[in-house]
């Protein structure tokens, strides 16, 4: 096999380099595949590139560094974007729960008397604009997750990157003031 | 392509270096697996007893919403004092960067679990396990 063409800059990972007539590449020694493994489409491991790099669409391929710079500002802005959504939600729904219902009623008591039994109930009602709107902005942040899971699966160095630099600095923006409510009752982040 | 769980002494996880192919090794990779998880699980108690106890030591008030209380004293929603601003701003640019790590951890996790590896995913679930098990109580105490 031809070692002329090895760049030096992707020796780490396999990742096709250039036009149809590049033959599969052999990698540095370091990465021994299995014999007839050929079909290395998805990365499994980390690696930096921006040759031939699809993201979560069929049309979307990035081939040129400014493509790729493009698309690190489009999952830093999603990245910020979703942890902003989140502080929206959780404010949303307070400002949506400060009205709290008593229900009192009257119940027997013991030697025949009557107690007040009362009832605190905080919540939304079904149909009410406010639980409506909480579960749209439920839906997208629940489709934005995925697709931040997705890009992460691409293992791309640079989009990685992307993502948990956007989801700090949407953290730091947006939780600035909202940090006086402490909930812990949030799973996976 | 099809995938599922298999059992194998033969994995690769994350990174190029990280080869397994002993058993040795792999009840090792299993075992940092299982750590990491159990930081993840502490570093969201750990994210917000650290949010709770500087918003005291700075005199802000704050809800404190838990599983086991529906008590809620509704504290007004005011940024903190001009005096503890700066004070207030390293705070939480070093909650930012925790959050990474939190981030970041989570993910990682994913990814390995997504080896598809079942003893790494048994690593995961444990790792998940005993971390909550530890550090959710620490939560009610203060």
């Amino acid at each position: 096999m031809d070692h002329s063409h090895h760049k030096e800059t992707s020796h780490m990972a396999y990742n096709s380099t250039t036009g149809p007539h590049h033959h599969h590449p052999t990698t540095s020694a370091s990465h021994s595949h299995g014999g007839g493994m050929d079909n290395m489409m998805m990365h499994m491991t980390f690696y930096f590139g921006f040759k031939n790099v699809e993201l979560l669409f069929s049309g979307l391929v990035i081939n040129t560094a400014g493509e790729m710079a493009g698309a690190f500002v489009a999952v830093f802005l999603l990245a910020m974007f979703y942890e902003g959504l989140k502080i929206a939600r959780e404010s949303l729904l307070r400002k949506s729960q400060v009205s709290i219902r008593y229900n009192s009623m009257p119940v027997p008591g013991p030697n025949g008397t009557i107690l007040m039994e009362t009832h605190k109930t905080v919540g939304q009602q079904m149909l009410s604009f406010p639980h409506l709107l909480q579960t749209v902005l439920h839906i997208i942040q629940v489709v934005i997750s995925y697709f931040l899971m997705l890009i992460f699966m691409t293992y791309n160095g640079y989009l990685c990157i992307a993502v948990a630099a956007g989801a700090g600095t949407g953290y730091f923006l947006f939780s600035w003031k909202k940090a006086v409510v402490v909930d812990i009752t949030e799973h996976c982040h | 392509s099809k995938m599922h769980f298999i059992f194998s002494d033969k994995v690769v996880l994350l990174f190029d270096f990280w080869s397994v192919h002993s058993p040795a090794g792999m009840a090792l990779s299993v075992l940092v697996v299982l750590l990491l998880a159990v930081l993840y699980e502490s570093i969201k108690v750990g994210k917000a007893k650290l949010l709770y106890q500087a918003a005291v030591s700075m005199s802000i008030p704050t809800i404190q919403l838990t599983e086991e209380t529906d008590q809620d004293s509704l504290g007004s929603d005011s940024a903190p004092v001009s005096r503890t601003h700066l004070r207030w701003f390293f705070f939480h640019f070093g909650q930012s960067l925790i959050h990474v790590i939190q981030v970041v951890i989570g993910y990682f996790m994913m990814l390995a679990v997504m080896s598809y590896n079942t003893w790494i995913f048994f690593g995961v679930i444990v790792g998940s396990a005993v971390g909550y098990y530890l550090a959710y109580p620490l939560l009610s105490t203060v």
